[in-house]
């Protein structure tokens, strides 16, 4: 460790490489570092994450049981949101947590680009990855329970911040917390209560007031809105509370690993 | 000290015989039950936690949900914590050993290798029992459930649990990497939920997934607790056992293959 830092100062002749040119190179040099250490688990994770994607769509009417078409609107609208989850908020904190098993973590940061070149390369990346599951879930939903959609243009923004909140805390939380396996366990949890008490793939109105009250200040009620409202017409009220919601979710995750990943040891 | 009554002097005969299988079972259930020392309390209470959970959250899906369905569901949630612990708990912790490389330490032990696999099915019991009562208490507690209980829940609980652990076991020693089998037991786990009748009931399947399911082991794990759990909820209960003691014999031939080979 010392004599790498030796190494640096006397290397170095100390310019720093500044710019929106220097940034933009930094950013496809990551992405293409961080496809690359992704490697097979890039294309078994599009794979796993397409598959679950169209298997909820389906099972969630098997439990069911009888779908009308409000119910089957919700849960096509739903899934979709819901598989954006695990990407952010399982894959990216495992990521991390292998980075400091195997030892790259401070390597990682010991590469001279800029941080946030670093962090907007794996956002991009794992944004990337969630979509054709998220393309996939809709399809199959719409297919199987035969529905129609109004589909606008609100869906992309809905999308890209939704999966861009994901990842922002995953990335928080993966940052913040030192110990990998306190990390894998929170993620477990998190994914174990959305799946089952989220009013995602369900109307609010089903739960209790005081988890109800919850969900309004959590960001995963707030996702399947702002998606929701992309998708339909006359479902969803008030979505710009969603989108501020989502928007103070993400920046939260970005606080949380600015202040981990600026500070020094 | 125990250790040292089990470990064999060099020259000394092999030890054979049903009194020294029991030995060997208790110490190798109490050598599982301590390596998982500080993790067992959090699996238990995690078990619990997942089997109340499931109870409850599924429920919310529902509007109002039908006495029925909700005793489906109850009982499904009730074989899901036993099933869980066989498939995912099971191979994770094999797959530790791997990583750890006490995997072949552990089959250096003197001790038979069916008392190993024996006190797996033990291990898994003490962790998956308190899950699945827990998770009837709160189902019977939140949707007030006409459950009667009747003695063949013990055949049924004892079935399940020793049909889900050997396939697990089976899957644990069979597949080389430690990675690939938690990967495979997850996909496993998301495909049971979802289009096995467990916490549902076979008319809400196609056609098809339904009669695909007769010759799968998890429908009939909820066909054997379901009568010990319920009554008149389910018929034709002598084929499931049969079909369940089928899948436990071919999971334990397996496995004996597996870990009997030298390599």
């Amino acid at each position: 460790m010392t004599a790498t830092s030796d190494i640096n100062r006397t290397v170095l002749p100390a310019r720093v490489l500044r710019g929106p040119r220097r940034w933009l190179h930094a950013y496809l040099m990551m992405m293409r570092f961080d496809l690359r250490g992704l490697g097979q688990w890039l294309v078994i994770g599009v794979i796993v994450q397409t598959l679950m994607g169209a298997g909820a769509a389906v099972m969630y009417g098997f439990y069911l049981g009888d779908v009308p078409e409000m119910v089957a609107v919700f849960i096509a609208t739903g899934v979709p949101a819901l598989g954006l989850i695990p990407m952010g908020f399982v894959m990216v904190p495992n990521m991390v947590g292998q980075q400091r098993i195997a030892g790259t973590y401070d390597f990682l940061w010991s590469l001279p680009v800029p941080r946030v070149a670093a962090a907007a390369s794996t956002f991009t990346v794992f944004t990337s990855m969630a979509l054709p599951g998220f393309v996939t879930s809709l399809g199959v939903a719409v297919w199987y329970y035969g529905i129609d959609l109004q589909v606008s243009w609100l869906i992309l923004p809905a999308v890209l911040l939704t999966a861009l909140m994901c990842a922002s805390v995953g990335f928080g939380i993966a940052h913040a917390i030192e110990n990998p396996v306190v990390i894998n366990f929170i993620a477990n949890m998190i994914i174990f209560f959305v799946l089952l008490f989220s009013p995602i793939i369900v109307p609010m109105d089903q739960f209790p007031d005081w988890l109800a009250s919850v969900h309004r200040a959590l960001p995963f009620y707030h996702m399947a809105q702002a998606i929701r409202d992309g998708l339909t017409t006359g479902f969803v009220t008030n979505v710009a509370t969603s989108y501020g919601v989502l928007g103070a979710w993400t920046v939260a995750g970005w606080a949380a690993t600015a202040w981990v990943v600026g500070r020094r040891d | 000290m125990t250790t040292a009554e089990v470990l064999a002097r060099p020259g000394s005969p092999v030890r054979r015989g049903i009194r020294h299988w029991i030995a060997s079972f208790v110490v190798m259930t109490r050598w599982e039950l301590g390596s998982l020392r500080m993790l067992l309390p959090l699996v238990v209470a995690i078990q619990i936690v997942i089997g109340g959970g499931f109870a409850l959250g599924v429920g919310l899906l529902f509007e109002n949900i039908p006495t029925r369905n909700a005793l489906y569901l109850s009982t499904g949630v009730a074989v899901v914590t036993l099933i869980t612990v066989g498939f995912v708990l099971g191979p994770q912790l094999v797959a530790n050993h791997k990583m750890a490389g006490t995997y072949d330490f552990m089959w250096s032990l003197p001790v038979p290798r069916t008392s190993q696999a024996a006190s797996w099915v033990a291990v898994n019991g003490v962790i998956a029992i308190p899950g699945m009562v827990a998770a009837l208490l709160i189902a019977d507690w939140r949707y007030d459930l006409p459950l009667s209980l009747s003695p063949s829940i013990l055949p049924a609980v004892l079935l399940t649990i020793v049909a889900a652990t050997m396939i697990g076991y089976a899957f644990a020693h069979a597949i080389k990497k430690p990675m690939i089998t938690q990967l495979i037991t997850q996909l496993l786990i998301f495909v049971i939920l979802g289009f096995a009748p467990i916490n549902f009931p076979p008319e809400n399947l196609p056609g098809w997934l339904a009669d695909l399911n007769l010759w799968l082991p998890f429908y009939h794990m909820a066909v054997v607790m379901r009568d010990g759990l319920t009554e008149s909820l389910v018929t034709r209960v002598g084929r499931s056992y049969l079909v369940l003691t089928t899948y436990t014999m071919a999971s334990v031939a397996l496995a004996a293959w597996v870990v009997g080979r030298r390599e």
